[in-house]
């Protein structure tokens, strides 16, 4: 037998039992070629292409799962950020360009299509601006659209006033959506150091140094890593990072192969692979269930942000050995709502917003699907996403805050997506002012960092 | 339009010659493809990939008389050559996983998977039917 019978059923294991799947493969399509000065021609120009390339996404995928037996969890469509081809528009135009990319979504097929972005670390044209300016009504006339939105970098600093702008944006996208559990919050990501071939939405978009067509892959594969972690047992801390990276190690193959056969049968480049380990609402496939059985009583205990830093490098390590093409955010994602692990420590009062922000610190992303009070102030929420920047742009590193200021709830109560957006319980935010601080406005200048050459 | 295994054969030694000593098997596939896509072909390329090679079959379940058998008579009416065996009973518990070709079948891996699907049902165990380089891409580097 050319595999050892324990060979085999390992990988059954992991594919039937341990949730093993390929988070998404998600296509990045160039949109630079699309613009018209007639709106009516711009927006057949971006279905007619979003439609060449992706129809056949879906189906070709599902063809590759059923061949090897892992499944993909999502199918997804990443397009460049819509501010830049599409830099002449006015918000109204840009509006009806986001409803195009929905439309174009539900012919194909797929849940999400992301790219509704700006990336405005340094400053803003005019047409980031109005893009930025309809957001809360593109989010909340779309079902499927993402946006993103990167306001700092480690070679910019970080865009204060664009901090404010966004606050209010996801305020009124909260509002806009209210009868949804302000669910537009949820698709909407305020970054800094944003990748330019991340596959996972809402925060993907089709970089400009990009080709004109790429298919990235996201892995996912927690519970794989909390099986191998829990079999283990007793061990010191150096063995526990070997267990890691050997079964990250084997995810990362099996999803560098998955990646490259459906961007072979698209007639498509393969891009990345992106080894983050990401969390899904189902039982057991939970980074917070590692975090706990590296031996902490409960995610937010002290030593929390130490087990996940060894656990986001050794993913790293693992993933760099297995795949030549490793790219986007990898590392561990902590979002707290797509993480049942999360929301029980959240809800136990363990985890608090302050020491989320610690974690963020030593795995990617950041403050990612926190649900804070309705009534959170603007400038707190700008407070909290300069802290986040502050954290990308000093260590090199992306950052992001998907916040989620539920419209009318308060501490207590949940918001409750179903699906793979999960729930997450309202969390406590400190209530004294930041506002004399993010209100001066003006750019953070880059750090020291900066100076690299 | 569909076309025939013949038809495209054709097409593919039209390209070759066309191509002369610049015809490297991907310059062969890409122009045969342009070929079938611009007569408006549907033939399946992929056809090709997903049947060749070895898959890896895996079954389990409570153990009783008839499983060899029952799985491998499936094997046999769809043509698939059995090129390795190896079983294990635990218990009650059987375990069986088969190295098994299907290059030779006049099925492709999705219908034999669904054959298996029906014959495990009428088993009462488990069929998993992968293809075999997830296995070489995890465990062989």
């Amino acid at each position: 037998m050319p595999y050892e019978f324990e060979e085999i059923l390992e990988t059954i294991r992991m594919t039937e039992i341990e949730h093993f799947d390929i988070r998404t493969v998600t296509m990045g399509i160039s949109l630079r070629d699309c613009h018209d000065r007639n709106i009516e021609v711009t927006k057949q120009k971006i279905y007619d292409k979003i439609l060449r390339y992706g129809k056949q996404h879906v189906k070709l995928a599902k063809e590759v799962e059923s061949q090897y037996g892992i499944s993909i969890a999502n199918k997804r469509i990443s397009v460049t950020p819509i501010s830049i081809p599409f830099d002449a528009c006015n918000a109204e135009e840009f509006i009806e360009i986001a409803k195009t990319l929905d439309k174009a979504a539900e012919e194909i097929g797929i849940d999400y299509i992301a790219g509704y972005s700006a990336l405005v670390q340094k400053g803003m044209t005019n047409g980031e601006r109005e893009l930025i300016k309809s957001i809360p009504f593109a989010l909340s006339q779309t079902k499927r659209v993402c946006s993103s939105v990167n306001i700092g970098s480690t070679k910019a600093g970080i865009n204060m006033d664009a901090v404010m702008m966004m606050a209010e944006v996801i305020k009124l996208t909260a509002e806009k959506t209210k009868d949804n559990d302000s669910i537009g919050c949820a698709k909407l990501v305020v970054f800094a150091n944003a990748v330019e071939d991340n596959p996972f939405v809402a925060g993907a978009f089709h970089g400009v140094s990009e080709p004109e067509i790429v298919l990235n892959i996201g892995i996912s594969g927690p519970g794989v890593v909390l099986e191998a972690i829990r079999e283990a047992g007793n061990v010191d801390l150096q063995q526990l990072s070997e267990v890691i990276k050997k079964t990250i190690f084997k995810i990362t193959r099996a999803g560098e192969l998955i990646g490259r056969k459906v961007a072979e049968k698209n007639g498509i480049p393969f891009g990345i692979v992106d080894i983050s380990l990401a969390p899904t609402p189902a039982e057991g496939d939970s980074i917070a269930d590692i975090l706990k059985a590296m031996g902490l009583e409960d995610v937010g205990a002290p030593g929390t942000t130490a087990a996940l830093a060894m656990l986001n490098d050794s993913v790293k390590k693992a993933g760099l050995m297995a795949s030549s093409s490793v790219g986007g955010m990898s590392g561990a994602f902590i979002p707290v709502s797509e993480d049942v692990g999360m929301i029980r420590a959240v809800h136990a009062g363990n985890l608090s917003l302050e020491k989320l922000e610690a974690m963020t610190a030593v795995c990617s992303v950041g403050l990612d699907m926190i649900a804070v009070p309705g009534d959170t102030a603007v400038t707190t929420i700008a407070g909290i996403i300069a802290d986040e920047a502050a954290i990308g742009i000093i260590n090199d590193k992306t950052t992001a805050v998907r916040i989620i200021p539920a419209y009318g709830k308060k501490i207590g109560d949940f918001v409750d997506y179903g699906g793979l957006l999960g729930r997450a319980p309202i969390m406590e935010v400190r209530t004294i002012s930041s506002a004399g601080f993010v209100g001066r406005g003006g750019r953070i200048p880059a750090p020291m960092r900066s100076l690299t050459n | 339009m569909k076309l025939s295994e013949e038809e495209v054969r054709k097409i593919t030694f039209e390209a070759i010659s066309e191509l002369e000593d610049k015809a490297t098997p991907e310059a062969v596939k890409e122009l045969v493809r342009r070929r079938v896509e611009s007569m408006g072909g549907d033939y399946k390329f992929e056809k090709g990939d997903a049947s060749s090679g070895r898959v890896i079959l895996t079954s389990f379940g409570l153990n009783h008389p008839g499983i060899v058998a029952g799985v491998t008579k499936a094997l046999g009416d769809a043509n698939c050559d059995i090129q390795d065996l190896s079983q294990k009973i635990l218990g009650d518990f059987f375990t069986m996983i088969m190295v098994i070709d299907i290059s030779a079948s006049q099925k492709d891996l999705k219908e034999i998977q669904e054959e298996m699907n029906k014959i495990a049902a009428q088993l009462k165990i488990k069929i998993y039917l992968q293809h075999e380089d997830v296995f070489r891409y995890m465990h062989r580097i």
